[in-house]
């Protein structure tokens, strides 16, 4: 039997969409825990209404790689299985490196190359959906732990607790905003216009206190240094 | 140590559904390709398996651990019960969640931190789950769009034109914190390609360069060099 029946079938079509469901309802559930909870500490709808419009319309560009990702994916892997791996934990790298591995621990050189079976196909579902597991099982063994350490630490010295996740944030940030530096090139020009962009916005914001801009001077900044890269390609 | 609890209806509430989602997902998970093992009858070798699956945890575990050491204070208990269910941390939720606390003018440590943070991530993740919906029904059409010579650098850049802007955005707050990571990054990104030949993947650098940026915060703040996170 072909693989992709497997992997195209109404079996694996109906599963993946019960996952997806799941993940969709467990957001929708912390959303309302959230609006609640916020309401009950005396915050005001406005100021949680433009956080959920702002980051629904952040999340629409960083999502499109995604979807990049899953044109990629599904020649090899058929259309559910990279639609549930792209929906939860996981990248579109990962994704692939795992059912790379998948494939070559049971002796094929790569997916979809010849000798890809159906055995070799489920042995990649198995790598893939096993291999970054411990995220959410690590999480999930530790969050009271994690949680009573952070309460313990802001009770001890609120301002550190602030200047280390603020730091935390700028390991995260560096390592993305270096390596484009060092690379230069089409990805430096898209950084530093992006960063430029950002600034100006951001000092419009101040300026003439355009508060709602703030909410999107992100998104514009993004996308507006996308769609210039697209002009660098061009010109570099 | 004190590891009193602490106790609220809040708490208790995120801790439950939390736990019931994500165990539930997880199960969901391991079950697929069981299910479809099972209803086939077709099983790797028990050998190709756990080579497998020994190569990718090699790689993975540390990875896990250090994201959740690193995260989870940036996006809240009830964030995280969230995105290491649902994932693309770096480059969506916690930009997002990062973004809308600060427009929101809360910061994360607080319980209005992590209701914006809260809201932030499970809308992100919602509009996320609708496009790949999309995106899985409209595969053909969608396509030629996606993989268009045109939009190629548009998305091959998708990174830097995140991170320019929220670099700039963060750095004019408070760049001392700024300097140590980023000078790591930079130094390590220039030699460790020149003396290997190879370029060192991100998840192995974030850990790493969130670990200086701390040790350096922690010398800076007992230095009085640092008083605050950055917000006015």
């Amino acid at each position: 039997m072909d693989y992709l029946n497997i992997a195209n079938s109404n079996l694996m079509f109906g599963m993946v969409a019960v996952v997806i469901t799941v993940v969709f309802i467990q957001s929708v559930v912390f959303f309302i825990i959230a609006w609640k909870r916020g309401l009950a500490l005396g915050m005001t709808k406005r100021k949680m209404l433009d956080a959920v419009r702002s980051s629904a319309i952040f999340s629409v560009v960083p999502s499109l790689p995604i979807l990049l990702a899953l044109v990629a994916m599904v020649p090899v892997l058929g259309i559910p299985f990279p639609w549930l791996r792209l929906g939860v934990i996981g990248s579109a790298p990962y994704e692939l490196l795992a059912a790379n591995i998948g494939a070559q621990s049971m002796g094929v050189q790569g997916l979809g190359q010849s000798g890809y079976t159906a055995q070799v196909f489920i042995n990649s579902m198995w790598i893939m959906s096993l291999g970054i597991l411990w995220s959410p099982v690590i999480f999930l063994l530790f969050a009271k732990r994690l949680q009573t350490g952070m309460a313990n630490m802001k009770k001890n010295d609120s301002k550190w607790l602030e200047i280390l996740i603020a730091s935390l944030f700028f390991g995260m940030i560096s390592v993305f905003i270096g390596q484009p530096v060092v690379n230069g090139g089409i990805q430096l020009a898209t950084i530093l216009t992006s960063a430029a962009i950002m600034f100006t916005l951001t000092a419009a914001v101040k300026k003439f206190e355009i508060s709602w801009l703030a909410n999107f001077s992100l998104s514009i900044s993004m996308i507006a240094s996308m769609a210039l890269a697209i002009y660098y390609s061009r010109i570099m | 140590m004190n590891m009193k609890p602490i106790e609220s209806e809040y708490n208790k509430k995120v801790h439950f559904a939390g736990r019931l989602t994500a165990v539930l997902v997880i199960l969901m998970l391991i079950a697929v390709p069981a299910v479809i093992c099972l209803h086939y009858n077709i099983f790797p070798t028990m050998s190709g398996f756990l080579k497998g699956l020994a190569m990718v945890w090699m790689i993975y575990l540390p990875i896990c651990i250090a994201e959740v050491l690193t995260y989870t204070p940036m996006v809240g208990i009830s964030g995280a019960y969230l995105s290491f269910i649902s994932g693309n941390l770096s480059n969506m939720k916690i930009p997002c969640a990062a973004m809308a606390m600060d427009n929101a003018g809360v910061k994360g440590s607080t319980d209005e931190g992590e209701v914006i943070a809260t809201l932030s991530i499970a809308t992100s993740t919602i509009v996320t789950e609708i496009i790949i919906a999309i995106g899985v029904i409209a595969l053909v059409p969608l396509t030629p769009v996606l993989t268009s010579k045109t939009l190629e650098p548009a998305f091959q850049n998708i990174l830097p034109a995140l991170f320019g802007a929220l670099g700039v955005y963060w750095i004019m707050r408070q760049w001392k914190l700024a300097v140590t990571p980023l000078a790591f990054v930079i130094l390590v990104s220039i030699l460790v390609p020149m003396l290997t030949g190879k370029s060192i993947p991100a998840g192995l650098l974030i850990p790493v360069s969130g670990l200086l940026a701390v040790l350096a915060a922690r010398f800076m703040y007992n230095k009085g060099w640092v008083v605050n996170a950055g917000n006015e």
